[in-house]
Order: C-alpha cells, then sequence, then structure tokens
C-alpha cells in the first residue's frame, strides 16, 4: 500500500531532503514492501492547516504537520505544538509523547476537530528554531523594547511580557522586514534553514541555541487506513516515525552546530548563546502565559497539565 | 487512467472551455472541480477545492494590487500623469520615437517601486496608452511596449515572484534581488533599441512629437520639469518608503496611494466624485483577478494530489542530454505552463521539481531564479492566458480587443525570449553584481 | 412572467451594484489602514497587531463581495478570439454555454464550500496569530456569500440573454 502523506516542510528544506534519501526507503524494508509512503511538499494539496480534516475526508492517507497550524481550530494545538521556551531539548519532548501522554492528548485534540477519522501515530520536535537578529539580544533584559516578528499567539505572548513588541507580518515579508529593520529580530526557522534563506546575512546577531520555539510535528493516518493495516505494519510505521524524528533531531543539530561555528569563527555573524540565567528567567515568564493561553479550552488546559507533570518528572521544574 | 492521460485531457479540458469563452477563473475552477470529484468522489474532492479556495483570502501579497490600481486611477483622473507625460514628452525633445522610448523610462522607474505586475500596466495603460494614441503612434507598438515595459516590475527588484520563488526553493532573497537588477535594465534596454530601430525603418509608426515648445532649446525646455515634481515626490516618497525600510511593499503600495490624493490634493483635483469614480473603478478593475488566483491554486491542490509532480519530475531526470539542455527543456515547460496557468501556480508545480534537480547538476539556484523570473515576464505577454494583456485589456480604450493585444506583444516575447537565453548562456550577465556584493 | 423575470434581472442588477459600488469603501478602508500602519510603527514607534489581519479582511470582503458588481458589467477576463470565427449568432450561443458552466462551476464550488463554512459557523476559527481574530470564520462565510451573490448575479445575466436586454458585452460572465 503507498500512503500519501502531505508534510509541512516546503520541497527544498533539508528536513524533506533528509527524509526522502535516509528514512523514505526504510519504510518498505521494515514492512517487507506492504507499506510505502509519498511525502508531498507544504500546501502542495491542502493548506497546512487543512490537514486533518483532508485525512478525515481521505483527500490525504495522512499528514506529517506542525500542529502549531491547527491553533485556531483547537488552543490546546498551541500548547501542544509549540510550548515556547519550554523543553530544553527535541529529545526531551520526544519523550513526551513516545513514552508519555503527548500521544494521547494529540488524540484527543484530533478527535476534537474531526469525527474521529484521524488516527494520530506520533508526534514531537526535532529540531529548536535560532533566532536571527540585527541587533544584538544578549540577554533577557535585552528584550525589552524590541520588536520581534512572531505570528503565533503563544510566542506573541510570551515576547510580550517578556517587553517586547511583537509585531504580524507573513512569513514572505519576513526577510524584507528584517533586512530594512522593521523588526529587530524575526522568529523563522531552524539555524540551518535561516542560514539558507541568508536571514542570517540580515540578522547578523542569531540568538543560537534558541530560545522561544520548537515546533511539534505529528504523523497521523485515516483511521480506516490505519485499522486495515496489520498489527505488526502498525508498530513498525510508529517505530520508524520515532527513529526518523531522533536521527534527524541529532542531525539537525549538528548540522546547527557546524553552521553557528563557522560563523562564530567568522567576522560577519556574530552567534550569541543566552546565559542560563537569562533562559530560566524566560521560562518563568513563559509559564505564566502558558498557564493563561490554558483557559482558553478544557482540553489545552489538560495537556499543560500533563506536560508540566512529564517535565516535573525529568527535573525542568 | 494513467497521469499521461490524465494530464492530457487537463489541458484538452483546459483549452476547449477558453476557446468557447469561458473565464479564466471558471475554466480553472471547472476543470479542477471534475478532476477533484471524478477521482477522489464528493467528499474529498470538495474538501480539496474548498481548502485551497478558502486560502486564497489569506494571501497577503494580493492585497497590494487593489492599492497599486488605485493609486495609478487617482493619478489618471487628476491630470498628474497627464502633465507628467507632457512634461517629460517635451522634455524629450523631437527624436523620433521619444515617447516609446520614455515610456520605458518610466516604465522601470515605476518596476522600482512596485513589487507586482499589474498596478504597473494598468497605470501605464492608463496614462501613457492615451497619450501615444493621440500622438498617432502606432497602436500595436504602443500596446507591445506598455505591456512589456509594464512586466518588469517582477523583474527589477523589488519582486513578489522573487519572493515567493526565494522562499519555495529555499534561496536568498538579497542575492536574487541583486542578480536580477542587471538582466531587469538589459531587457529594457533591448525594448529601448527595438523601438528605436523600428521607428527609423518605418517612420509612419511614430510621429514626432510636434508642438512648439519640443523645438526650443534645451535650457528653455527645463521649466517644463514642473509637470514631473509633485509625482517625482511621489515616487521619491514610495522608493524611499520601501529602500529605507519604513514599510513593506504592501504598505508602501497604501502609503503610494494616500500619497497619491496628497498630491491630488496639492494640484487642486481632490473631490468626492473624483475619488468615488477611482475607487468604484478600482473594484471593477481587480474583481475578476481573486478567481483567476482562486482556480489555478485549486487546480494545482488536485494536479499535485493525483500524482502530477511526480510525473513531470519523472520525464525530467528520465531526459538522456547534457546538463545544460536539462534546463532548457525546464524553461520551456515553465514557458508553456505559462500560456495558460497563473504565475503563483507555475512556481507551485515546478520549483518543487525542478530546484532539487537544478542543484544536482551543479547549477547555481540564484541564477536558476533569475532565469524563472525572466521567464514569468514571457508568461505574463503569452497568449491564451497573459495576464499583462488582461490589465491592458481592462483599461484600454473601447475599440482595442484581446486579440490585437496578443499580436502587439509577440515581437516583445521574442525579444524576452533572446534575453531569457543570453541569461541562460551567460550566467554572469545575473550573477556578477551579487558576486560583486559578496 | 416575463415581467416577473425582468423585474427579477432589474432587482439583483441593481443590488450588485450596490454591494459592488460599497466594496469600492471597503478598499479606501483597508488602504487606510495598512498606511496607518507604517504611521503607528514609524511615527509612534508602536507597531499595531491589527492591522495585517484588519487590512486583509477589509480587502478580502471587497473583492468576495464585488463579485455580483463585476458579472453584471461582464468584467470577468475571459478569450473572446473565437467570436470573430464563429459568427455573432453562433457566439449568442457560446454566451449562454459561457453562462451555464459558470452557473454549474459556482453551484458546485458553493456545495463544496457550504460543509465547511457552517462548520465554522458552529465552531468558530480563529486566525491563531497575535491578534487572534475570527478572520478565518469570516473568509469562509463569505466566499459562500460570494457565490450565492455569483449565482444570482448569472441568473439575471442568463435572463438578459434570453430576453435580449444584454448591456456591454465585451468581457465575460
Ligand atoms: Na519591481
Ligand atoms: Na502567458
Amino acid at each position: 500500500e503507498t500512503l500519501n502523506i502531505q508534510t509541512s516542510f516546503n520541497a527544498g528544506d533539508f528536513s524533506t531532503q533528509y527524509l526522502t534519501e535516509n528514512w523514505l526507503p526504510k519504510i518498505s524494508d521494515m514492512t517487507e514492501g506492504r507499506v510505502e509512503i509519498v511525502l508531498t511538499p507544504n500546501g502542495s494539496v491542502v493548506p497546512a492547516k487543512d490537514t486533518p480534516e483532508a485525512v478525515a475526508a481521505g483527500a490525504l492517507d495522512g499528514d506529517f504537520t506542525s500542529v502549531n497550524y491547527f491553533a485556531g481550530q483547537e488552543p490546546a494545538y498551541a500548547i501542544m505544538g509549540d510550548l515556547i521556551s519550554g523543553y530544553d531539548t527535541p529529545e526531551q519532548m520526544l519523550g513526551f509523547c513516545k513514552d508519555d501522554r503527548g500521544e494521547e492528548m494529540m488524540q484527543k485534540a484530533a478527535d476534537s476537530i474531526t469525527g474521529g477519522e484521524v488516527h494520530v501515530v506520533a508526534c514531537g520536535p526535532y529540531s529548536r528554531e535560532s533566532l536571527p537578529a540585527r541587533t544584538p539580544i544578549r540577554t533577557f533584559e535585552d528584550l525589552a523594547g524590541k520588536k520581534i516578528r512572531s505570528p503565533e499567539g503563544l510566542a506573541a505572548a510570551v515576547f510580550q511580557a517578556a517587553g517586547a513588541s511583537p509585531v504580524s507580518i507573513p512569513f514572505s515579508e519576513v526577510f524584507g522586514a528584517l533586512e530594512k529593520g522593521i523588526v529587530d529580530a524575526a522568529d523563522a526557522s531552524a539555524y540551518v534553514n535561516n542560514d539558507a534563506t541568508g536571514l542570517n546575512d540580515v540578522g547578523p546577531f542569531p540568538l543560537y541555541p534558541g530560545i522561544h520555539s520548537m515546533p511539534s510535528l505529528q504523523f497521523t493516518i485515516n483511521s480506516e487506513i490505519w485499522e486495515g493495516l496489520s498489527e505488526e505494519d502498525q508498530t513498525a510505521l510508529r517505530t520508524w516515525w520515532y527513529d526518523a524524528m531522533f536521527g534527524m533531531a541529532a542531525e539537525a543539530a549538528k548540522l546547527d552546530a557546524e553552521l553557528a561555528a563557522r560563523d562564530a569563527a567568522g567576522d560577519k555573524v556574530e552567534v550569541i548563546d543566552w546565559p542560563q540565567e537569562s533562559r530560566d528567567k524566560l521560562r518563568e515568564v513563559a509559564r505564566g502565559q502558558w498557564e493563561e493561553y490554558a483557559k482558553k479550552s478544557d482540553l489545552a488546559q489538560e495537556a499543560l497539565d500533563a506536560h508540566i507533570a512529564y517535565m516535573t518528572k525529568i527535573g525542568l521544574f | 487512467m494513467g497521469i499521461e492521460i490524465i494530464t492530457l485531457l487537463i489541458v484538452v479540458a483546459l483549452l476547449a472551455l477558453m476557446a468557447v469563452g469561458v473565464p479564466l477563473g471558471i475554466t480553472t475552477l471547472t476543470v479542477s472541480l471534475a478532476t477533484a470529484i471524478m477521482y477522489f468522489g464528493p467528499r474529498a474532492g470538495y474538501f480539496i477545492v474548498s481548502a485551497n479556495v478558502s486560502e486564497v483570502m489569506h494571501k497577503y501579497e494580493l492585497i497590494a494590487v487593489p492599492f497599486f490600481v488605485f493609486m495609478a486611477n487617482v493619478l489618471e483622473r487628476s491630470g498628474i500623469a497627464k502633465s507628467l507625460f507632457d512634461s517629460m514628452a517635451i522634455m524629450g525633445g523631437r527624436f523620433r520615437g521619444s515617447v516609446g522610448v520614455q515610456t520605458c523610462i518610466v516604465a522601470v522607474v515605476l518596476a522600482a517601486m512596485s513589487g507586482i505586475m499589474g498596478g504597473e500596466i494598468v497605470m501605464l495603460g492608463l496614462i501613457a496608452l492615451p497619450q501615444m494614441l493621440r500622438l498617432g503612434y502606432d497602436k500595436k507598438l504602443s500596446i507591445g511596449i506598455i505591456c512589456a515595459a509594464g512586466a518588469l516590475a517582477t523583474l527589477i527588484p523589488p519582486s513578489v515572484v522573487l519572493i515567493i520563488y526565494g522562499l519555495a526553493a529555499q534561496v536568498s532573497i538579497t542575492k536574487l534581488f541583486a542578480a536580477s537588477a542587471v538582466p531587469g535594465l538589459m531587457l529594457a534596454l533591448m525594448y529601448v533599441t527595438y523601438i528605436l530601430v523600428r521607428v527609423r525603418l518605418n517612420p509612419a509608426l511614430a510621429p514626432i512629437y510636434d508642438i512648439p515648445e519640443t523645438g526650443l532649446p534645451f535650457f528653455q525646455r527645463l521649466k517644463y520639469l514642473k509637470g514631473v515634481i509633485l509625482p517625482g515626490i511621489l515616487i521619491g516618497t514610495v522608493l524611499g518608503v520601501i529602500y529605507s525600510g519604513v514599510a513593506t511593499v504592501t504598505e508602501a503600495a497604501a502609503i503610494g496611494a494616500v500619497g497619491a490624493l496628497v498630491v491630488a490634493g496639492l494640484r487642486k483635483e481632490l473631490n468626492w466624485v473624483m475619488a468615488r469614480d477611482a475607487m468604484r473603478q478600482t473594484v471593477l478593475t481587480v474583481g475578476s483577478i481573486i478567481w483567476l488566483v482562486l482556480g489555478a491554486i485549486s487546480l494545482i491542490g488536485i494536479y499535485n494530489r493525483i500524482g502530477g509532480g511526480e510525473f513531470l519530475r519523472g520525464v525530467l531526470t528520465g531526459l538522456d542530454v547534457a546538463p545544460i539542455m536539462v534546463i532548457v527543456v525546464m524553461m520551456l515547460i515553465i514557458m508553456v505552463l505559462g500560456t495558460f496557468l497563473e504565475w503563483i501556480a507555475i512556481i507551485f508545480i515546478t520549483v518543487p521539481i525542478f530546484a532539487p534537480v537544478v542543484s544536482d547538476l551543479g547549477f547555481d539556484p540564484v541564477w536558476f531564479g533569475v532565469l524563472f523570473a525572466m521567464n514569468i515576464q514571457i508568461y505574463y505577454l503569452s497568449p491564451p492566458f497573459g495576464p499583462a494583456c488582461f490589465f491592458l485589456k481592462s483599461v484600454a480604450p473601447d475599440g482595442i480587443e484581446l486579440q490585437d493585444i496578443f499580436v502587439a506583444v509577440l515581437p516583445f516575447i521574442a525579444l524576452q525570449a533572446v534575453g531569457l537565453f543570453i541569461v541562460l548562456f551567460f550566467p554572469d550577465v545575473a550573477l556578477w553584481l551579487p558576486s560583486m556584493l559578496e | 412572467m416575463k415581467n416577473l423575470l425582468s423585474r427579477y434581472a432589474d432587482t439583483t442588477d441593481r443590488i450588485s451594484v450596490f454591494i459592488g459600488q460599497g466594496c469600492s469603501v471597503l478598499f479606501f478602508a483597508c488602504i487606510i489602514a495598512s498606511a496607518a500602519e507604517v504611521v503607528m510603527r514609524y511615527g509612534f514607534d508602536h507597531p499595531t497587531a491589527w492591522s495585517t489581519e484588519v487590512s486583509m479582511t477589509l480587502c478580502a470582503t471587497a473583492w468576495v463581495m464585488s463579485v455580483g458588481y463585476v458579472t453584471q458589467r461582464n468584467r470577468h477576463i475571459s478569450i473572446t478570439m473565437l467570436e470573430l470565427v464563429v459568427g455573432p449568432h453562433v457566439w449568442r450561443v457560446f454566451r449562454l454555454i459561457q453562462m451555464l458552466i459558470a452557473f454549474g462551476a459556482v453551484f458546485v464550488l458553493t456545495l463544496a464550500l457550504w460543509k465547511p463554512a457552517m462548520k465554522v459557523l458552529a465552531r468558530t476559527e480563529y486566525s491563531g496569530t497575535a491578534f487572534n481574530s475570527v478572520q478565518p470564520t469570516i473568509f469562509k462565510v463569505l466566499i459562500v456569500i460570494g457565490c450565492i451573490l455569483y449565482l444570482a448575479q448569472l441568473v439575471a445575466n442568463v435572463i438578459r440573454w434570453a430576453q435580449r436586454t444584454e448591456g456591454d458585452l465585451s468581457g465575460g460572465h
């Protein structure tokens, strides 16, 4: 069986290439040829925010999408999709999905916006975004008064609470806005992607490792198709996805670190690594905003409680 | 049914509906709905179409179009534009073809203010076309100049086409902007040369602008510069707003529209009837554009879902030719798509397929981006889906039909193709400026 | 009956023109909202969270709701090259075909858009941005209304075609 899965990655992204070259061939090995996956890029069939319903309607066999896109439909997706300034590493959040209540919460969210026709196989992030800035933001205190492009509700709230002014501009205008100083810093993507699009050229003081965003993805399959698979293949798909995400997290961290080291050695770009004290302050401010945001729905509150219980368990609080 | 047959059927259906005179937005919408329902049944098919259609309204870049159109309407109705061109014609003197050449120069200046084609064509169509026709310029030459020069808006930076390409192909937008400037000016220069050669060979095409003022010595003609001052300040403001970093291109378009009203006010030409008519004309001019975009985006979602992208990629990688010939083939494919698809759709179809192949073959994706934008210039003009021609048609005087416009732009399409092949075989034309800036 | 139909056509024309001309004011408001953002940001160093979404909502509203006006004035972009080839009598038949195809396509599109619109009316969808407006809900409902206006005006155009009382026909339907 060939599954058509739409991703929220763009065609030229590192992640698309990495998955296509290294991981797509493995799924047919693991299922002895019974299952194949075709990944189609962001927006190629439906806009990213519509993939759950597209999977429910059978227009897609599944999605592999950053769940923040669905935050407007159910606030829990913002809590699940990007707990701003929450986890330190992608592996921690992957653990929340794989070994704790992450998948369960993601399934509840999917059921709330569809008629139960979407099966959540797995979830989690693979990278932490860096924050390109055109003026140095060296500490928590430096955030005060800075104009930061941040389209997401929770990220904007956290930046606002930290004293910055969030600016809402579309992604297609980010480059120009940063270049011309319409914003001082811009939420964009991982270091490697910002390097490729030249954002580090127009924002030569990138904050790396990042301080805010770690977008989570979900891997879903249409329930009817999922139930038609053998238990063996179901297990293989889930294992495959987590293996791929852990592999991609390691690879992305390595690429980011190499590029950041290269830029730190040069004189055009100054890579800024926040002291732990600033990170802790931001996390404290952020927690207030998570709790504020979680009031938007019962499911969002449940998701946040699950997060905090897990974070306490692994020693982040 | 194989994807080859489906692709063929889609193309045949599109051409048939267009030929009967069905509006182009409805044409693509009909084909996408039919494909979706036949392939997926009503539920999934409806969903794909409705999701893509609703998404069109979220396209922020699109809203600069009515802004620039409104600005052009105000300039035209207030008489600012007419005195700008009159002054330029007197300043330009008596050489044959002067007004045509000035139109090209004005188009380049406008292109440096505007990131989208459309507003600019409309503006030139409203301002320059009646002037040229009044002066007795050949109709086809005049139309061709306006469509071709007006389309430069998306090759000379800033350019929304390059921004979207850069995002889709993950290429530096600064480099794309730097790389496209020289090819843009090169095309403008080719148009000017072409005009001068044509009118020299056939003087009947462009009567000399024979009013007494043009015969005056240059220094005495300088006083006619006053018609240029207010528009010049307006252009300077919009340019300044974009390049100083005060605003995005869309916001700069809004500033331009407000600025045009201010200028009209300073000239004591602003009144409610003029502003109201300019607004109503804007609605009628841009009203159909959203349906064009909506149909094209819907079609592309369906075509990708049924494996069209995979099919085209397979065709490309199956070619057994020299790498540069693969690029040539890609350019030919874009040209063919450009005869019937909308540019956003062309980017969404081709860039995901082409960009990885371009890098694999060892070519610079920045250079490919410039080629892409130059090809989009051809797409704007080429029939039957030639948006520049539609934009001009929407403001052209009565008696100018779409078919007249299509015939008029043919020589300019040839010039664009020559320009494209120059950059194709001499990549340095595009790449030397970004490499200088490094 | 004939009288009733022509009264329908007249009324629809008037409604379409009224809404379309009203929309022109929305475009103007959209221009002001975008320009205001620049003034707020640079004049007062105080960027707004609402400007982008308000501009887009105003602009999209004007764009979608003006469809009746555009259709009434036959300003949809189409290719009319065959008119010269087939002659006026055949072209008159083609014009009916154009309107019927447009009606069919927009009708099916309305069916496709109906369920999503009802869904957001039952459960509001937000933009998820800093401003977090109800923009997606507005858009999904708006486009259905736009389609209905388009259909209503197409019916009026068909009546005018049958009664041979059409106005300027240079464009498409
Ligand atoms: Na431009
Ligand atoms: Na074309």
